[in-house]
């Protein structure tokens, strides 16, 4: 380190040293030309996007955008057609379905899903951890009833975690069936 | 003598250089910094503008995904991959999916291998177009990254059509893909990669061409070729460095034989070889490239399954395989070790950011601050990756 003013060459490798030409009058006129056309043609180009774009961004609380149907969003169990197979629970990557169920008794009234699959199990506990949840869409795609799918409801964060549980046999969640689910 | 106010203070002229010889400044760049691209921390030493050291600190965003893995199925691990490069999880995906499929010795339907190119190449067109709108804001021009993000919109949308994500996919599947790709979404990836080709030109006027933009770029953060090997350097980084090293060429693999496309280099145009600018140009060259492999894939797309024959639960047989990858960012590897159960015994991921980020303490030296900035945007890192 030499002086008060620092130099590149106390720090830099050789190979970091840049040799720089010798500026020349002519250079120097020819450098502020480069310079002058180059940020005119930019312009030019930013003057016609200014003019000629429509805007693509949309004013979201006013204007909601339409997710794709197949959109990874928040998940939606419908209980009636659970026959807690668990096949969810395992190949969920996060582990955040927790499933409780009994043995059904052998008196009470035969139950049948949707699509004719007999529902042996009674289902105790559905729950699963939205805040853990990684949306990887796993769980979705071994639902042997395919009552556990992902809906295209977003905009629904909490003020704490516990609120992020979603226990799917509680009424107000089952009552999503009819305002969230596409048939 | 020197009089202030009436006192004697001393002679300045006694006060020379070597007396008041400053120490070096140590200053922290990041985590929380917004050039660094993530959660990287640089430790820097700097004597007034020009840095004496720099010493990248990593870890900030290690999430043990290597280690987790170890305790999920084969399936369940592609959600975790996805979350290594955010920007380029499409092809994080396919390279884990291609060690799998190599270890079972599943037939990948030629359909699928088709929907993987086209879907693997437009990420590789949005990762670019980040750094494009990206490296520009980080050199202080801000519409850039507006024009490169409406674009890269379009290719998120598509995703999240496809796969139903935007960003994280879970879309490559072992064995195939999850969905199949519709005709209207053909003609859509059609139109978008007709109309991008004029974009990108644009673009590259507007910034590449730029003699502000050439001047903060050209002959700064040079990696020679010599260093790039030193460092195990891949992707865009050596081949801006003029080495033509595209593993898509050198060891194809999927249908990328039967593709025809060229590998861009560096050559040192506005200042020495393997500069800022040579990188950036070869990140816009590889654009164009990737819309040539598109064009390809949609002419000669073939009707077919999407989906190979693969046992529903999924029981690897006993052996390791080492496969690598060329992902937007370079060279990605796997190294899977299984013991024949559900789930791998080791899975090491080789990942290109963390052999760049090893090289900024060597190209650091010697340089001011807003040129260090403009060579961490240049090696285009994505700290998910460096981490894992």
């Amino acid at each position: 380190m030499s002086g008060l003013t620092p130099d590149i060459s106390d720090f830099a490798s050789k190979d970091n040293l840049i040799a720089q030409d010798d500026l020349t009058f002519g250079k120097w006129l020819k450098n502020i030309w480069t310079a002058v056309r180059t940020c005119f043609n930019g312009m030019v180009i930013t003057g016609k996007v200014i003019l000629s774009r429509k805007p693509v961004t949309i004013e979201y609380p006013e204007v909601r955008e339409e997710l794709p149907s197949n959109s990874r969003s928040r998940l939606f169990n419908d209980v009636d057609n659970c026959i807690a197979c668990l096949q969810c629970a395992a190949a969920c990557p996060v582990d955040c379905i927790y499933i409780t169920a009994t043995r059904r008794d052998k008196e009470a009234p035969k139950l049948k899903t949707d699509d004719g699959t007999p529902i042996k199990l009674d289902l105790k506990q559905y729950t699963i951890d939205t805040a853990l949840c990684c949306y990887c869409g796993l769980c979705t795609t071994v639902c042997p009833t395919e009552c556990l799918t992902h809906t295209t409801d977003y905009e629904f964060a909490q003020y704490t975690l516990g609120e992020m549980k979603y226990d799917y046999l509680a009424e107000d969640i089952r009552a999503w069936k009819h305002r969230i689910v596409k048939a | 003598m020197i009089e202030i106010n009436g006192k004697e203070i001393g002679d300045l002229s006694e006060l020379s250089s070597e007396k008041i010889k400053s120490d070096l400044l140590t200053l922290n760049m990041g985590p929380q910094h917004p050039a660094t691209h993530g959660v990287l921390r640089v430790e820097i030493k700097t004597d007034s503008e020009i840095i004496a050291e720099a010493k990248p600190y990593i870890g900030y965003l290690h999430r043990c995904f290597e280690k987790h893995a170890e305790s999920v199925d084969y399936r369940g691990v592609i959600p975790f991959v996805d979350r290594m490069d955010y920007l380029g999880a499409m092809a994080m995906e396919w390279g884990y999916v291609q060690a799998v499929e190599r270890m079972l010795g599943t037939e990948v339907p030629r359909r699928a291998e088709y929907i993987r190119t086209i879907v693997a190449e437009l990420q590789r067109i949005a990762s670019h177009l980040l750094f494009y709108g990206v490296y520009a804001i980080d050199l202080g021009a801000f519409s850039p990254f507006l024009y490169a993000f409406d674009e890269r919109e379009k290719i998120l949308r598509l995703f999240e059509e496809l796969s139903g994500a935007r960003l994280l996919y879970n879309y490559i599947w072992i064995g195939g893909v999850w969905n199949d790709i519709t005709d209207e979404q053909l003609r859509r990836i059609k139109k978008f990669v007709d109309n991008l080709e004029e974009e990108v030109k644009t673009f590259h006027n507007l910034v590449g061409e730029n003699k502000i933009f050439i001047e903060r770029t050209a002959n700064v953060g040079v990696v020679s070729e010599e260093m790039a090997y030193q460092y195990g350097a891949t992707g865009a980084v050596l081949r801006g460095s003029g080495v033509e090293w595209d593993l898509r060429k050198k060891k194809p693999y999927g249908i990328y034989e039967e593709l025809d496309f060229n590998v861009p280099v560096g050559k040192g145009e506005k200042g020495q070889l393997g500069d800022c600018w040579d990188r950036y140009h070869v990140r816009v060259q590889e654009i164009f490239e990737s819309i040539k492999i598109v064009r390809q894939c949609l002419e000669g797309i073939e009707e077919g399954s999407i989906m190979g024959k693969v046992p529903k639960v999924l029981k690897v047989p006993e052996g390791e395989i080492y496969v690598r990858t060329e992902c937007p960012r370079g060279e990605l590897g796997y190294h899977l070790v299984s013991d024949g159960g559900k789930t791998p015994y080791r899975l090491k991921v080789k990942s290109s950011c963390f052999t760049h980020v090893s090289m900024l303490p060597e190209m650091a030296p010697g340089q001011m601050v807003a040129d260090f900035v403009a060579s961490i945007g240049s090696i285009d890192i994505v700290l998910g990756e460096v981490d894992r």
